[in-house]
């Protein structure tokens, strides 16, 4: 019986190969992901006497599958390009030496509870020095609570919603700015361009992080004295949200500002684009400032707005590996060949945070680290690192990027550190 | 304004109804005809779905056009399948080829997830994204195609079953399969090409689905789940009762999207329940599986 089902189960999966194999497998590259066991032998150093080689080993599990697949792939963008640079250095002074920095990533699939497994592997399986962030509010909810109960620091990059920070946690920290701030800088430069803007409709994606973002951005437009005429929620997994779209049509609202991520972002537009939706400004949380926007929706993409925590185009210095946005950009062009989103350069500056830390310590010892996190306050290429005693980084602002008809992305907002004029209004679908 | 928002959803939920229908009427008879409950048909669906993908973004074929070549590759694999994978276990219990068929699933899934990575994708035609306006109600061209191509679609496979030999054979398998045995049909083939056929039409929704939606591995369990309901709401063994019970379904899902978008899943299986409940053969036709 038992070798019958054995049969059977071979069977079973020759028959499914053979489906993958002409469904046109061979058109797949490899998955950009990396066999950490390849580069990793063996558990951390500390920094001890003698003429043992010292090391740093950051631990992280990033979405390179799934839904947040896309933004997964530029946390870890973000993530190399650092510790590339920083090894070219000779690595992070811990006291008198230089630590080499090392990197261990696993794929999470876009799911908070594979995040959290991963990261418990992590700490005790793999001994990580320190940690850093995955992809998304849900993930690093979850994660955060076993740094948390393992007492390793997590500074993350990725988790914007304050829910996270809200449990009296010691060892995590946000180098970005909380979610409810992020569609802030939308609404004011749409009422700065014109003040007669009246309605605003707001789509939300399911989530911890998109919830939050929308809270906030109805209590600012409400503050701002505009109506809110549309505030519904659609699936994590939503696949069709045209319904949506229909109900918020027939509001006929001045500006539809969505919270959510990347993917779903590019579906509510295309549906927008579908039904006919043409609002005067179309703006989202996450999506417009990364380049797989403009690459999924082509012309479509014109004139849509997004949050950023960080923009190429900002005028920061610091005396960091990176030095000011623009030489950051500089490296990132080379190494991957775009313009890097924001969630590159915020996880890159979650590493400026911990070496800064590290070096204030003068030790790799977590707890010592950790103190030296809480205490940080520093002006990096990303903006100023310093965190509330909750651990999040409320001392950053936002800035807001626009696609430009001309197909690129240029920061439109706060004014100071605008390159171009934000374009308005958003041209009607029916007449282009 | 608001009546705008019902006329457009009256539109969106016709338009939906086609496609759903398609989904659908191949899951109905694999269970009405070889008493099946397919659990693998929304993978197959997926693998269409990805093979218009891969044909138009490797070498710009058509996503219409690579129609009939999902499908007769589906055709050929769910032949296959059915004949050396499935027809082992035919005889055995519902809950044997229940698990079979889930299994099937997960190893379809991994396998896709393996190879062509978790990520969302689409199907992107020039022609994407227009429309027209029929007094203040869009239209979107692809949708509309979707919707006549799935009708033709069903009308030809209702005219295969009526009209032809072979059709007959596989109503009558599916009446009573000892009296079609003592008729001279051959059961084992017959079997298979029912499976051939409901796994083609699956690969056909996925096409139609790939052009208006994104596509990922994971997007077959909904369309399993929603032939399922389907399946309930309008009968087994009927396809006026399978295209009455997509459309009932397509405006339950459209309506309660626009009024309780948070909670449209839990509404859909909420009908679903209640129709169990209150007329267990369906609100058409009747139950003939055993």
């Amino acid at each position: 019986m038992s070798k019958r089902l054995l049969i059977l189960l071979a069977l079973l999966l020759i028959a499914a190969m053979a489906l993958a194999a002409c469904g046109g497998g061979k058109a797949t590259q490899a998955p950009a992901q990396e066999k950490p066991a390849a580069e990793q032998k063996t558990e951390q150093a500390a920094p001890s006497g003698g003429g043992e080689e010292c090391k740093v080993v950051f631990g992280a599990a990033v979405s390179l599958t799934g839904k947040y697949a896309k933004e997964g792939e530029y946390v870890k963008n973000g993530y190399e390009l650092y510790v590339e640079e920083i090894n070219k250095a000779g690595g992070i002074p811990v006291g008198d030496k230089k630590c080499k920095v090392e990197l261990k990533i696993y794929d999470d699939e876009s799911n908070a509870d594979r995040s959290a497994q991963l990261v418990e592997k992590l700490i005790t399986e793999d001994k990580v020095t320190f940690l850093l962030g995955p992809y998304g509010s849900g993930n690093t909810f979850a994660t955060t609570a076993i740094a948390e109960k393992y007492k390793v620091p997590m500074v993350e990059a990725n988790g914007a919603a304050t829910k996270i920070f809200n449990r009296g946690f010691k060892y995590s920290f946000a180098v970005l700015s909380p979610a409810p701030n992020y569609l802030r800088g939308i609404i004011d430069m749409a009422l700065d361009k014109d003040p007669n803007l009246k309605t605003v409709a707001i789509v939300i994606e399911n989530g911890a992080f998109a919830l939050e973002v929308a809270q906030g951005a109805k209590d600012y437009a409400e503050e701002k004295g505009l109506e809110v005429v549309y505030f519904d929620k659609y699936a994590k997994a939503a696949k069709d949200v045209s319904s949506l779209i229909t109900a918020m049509k027939s509001k006929n609202p001045d500006i539809v500002l969505g919270a959510g991520h990347l993917q779903d972002t590019i579906l509510v537009m295309k549906q927008s684009k579908d039904l006919g939706l043409s609002p005067k400004v179309f703006g989202f949380s996450v999506g417009p400032t990364s380049p797989e926007f403009r690459k999924a929706l082509g012309k479509d993409a014109d004139y849509v707005v997004g949050a950023a925590q960080w923009t190429p185009e900002l005028k920061y210095q610091s005396d960091d590996i990176f030095g000011t946005p623009q030489h950051f950009t500089e490296l990132y062009k080379a190494k991957y060949g775009e313009i890097p989103p924001y969630q590159a350069a915020e996880s890159a500056a979650a590493l400026i945070a911990y070496q800064k830390a590290i070096e204030a310590a003068g030790s790799l010892d977590k707890d010592k680290v950790r103190d030296a996190l809480a205490a940080l306050d520093y002006d990096s290429f990303y903006g100023k690192l310093k965190f509330n005693e909750q651990g999040m980084n409320v001392y950053k602002p936002m800035a807001v990027m626009q696609n430009y008809t001309d197909g690129n992305l240029y920061t439109v907002w706060p004014k100071e550190a605008a390159v171009k004029e934000f374009l308005y209004p958003f041209v009607p679908w029916d007449q282009r | 304004m608001e009546s705008l928002q019902f006329t457009q959803g009256i539109v969106n939920a016709i338009l939906l109804s086609g496609t759903l229908t398609l989904v659908a009427i191949g899951f109905s008879i694999v269970w009405g005809i070889l008493n099946i409950i397919n659990l693998a048909h929304g993978a197959f669906l997926m693998v269409g779905a990805y093979i218009t993908y891969w044909l138009f973004t490797l070498y710009g074929v058509d996503p219409f056009l690579s129609l009939p070549i999902s499908m007769a590759i589906m055709f050929l694999v769910g032949y296959a399948v059915q004949r050396y994978l499935i027809n082992l276990v035919i005889r055995a219990p519902l809950l044997v080829t229940f698990l079979l068929t889930f299994a099937m699933e997960i190893v379809i899934i991994n396998l896709a997830t393996f190879f062509w990575k978790g990520d969302l994708r689409s199907v992107t035609p020039d022609y994407a994204g227009l429309g027209f306006t029929l007094g203040n109600v869009q239209i979107p061209y692809v949708r509309l195609a979707a919707f006549i191509i799935s009708l033709i679609l069903t009308g030809l496979l209702h005219v295969f079953m009526t009209y032809t030999k072979t059709g007959n054979a596989i109503r009558a398998t599916g009446m009573d399969i000892d009296a079609a045995r003592l008729q001279g049909v051959r059961i084992p083939q017959t079997y298979a090409l029912t499976y051939a056929l409901g796994t083609a039409l699956a690969a056909g929704a996925g096409t139609l689905i790939s052009i208006s939606f994104p596509i990922d591995p994971t997007m077959g369990g909904a369309y399993t789940l929603r032939a399922f309901v389907i399946c309930v709401l309008g009968g087994l063994g009927s396809i006026p009762g399978v295209m009455l019970g997509a459309l009932l379904f397509s405006f339950i899902e459209v309506f309660s999207g626009i009024w309780f978008p948070s909670l449209k899943d839990a509404i859909a299986l909420l009908v679903l329940v209640l129709v169990l409940i209150v007329r267990p053969s369906g609100i058409a036709g009747k139950a003939f599986y055993h």
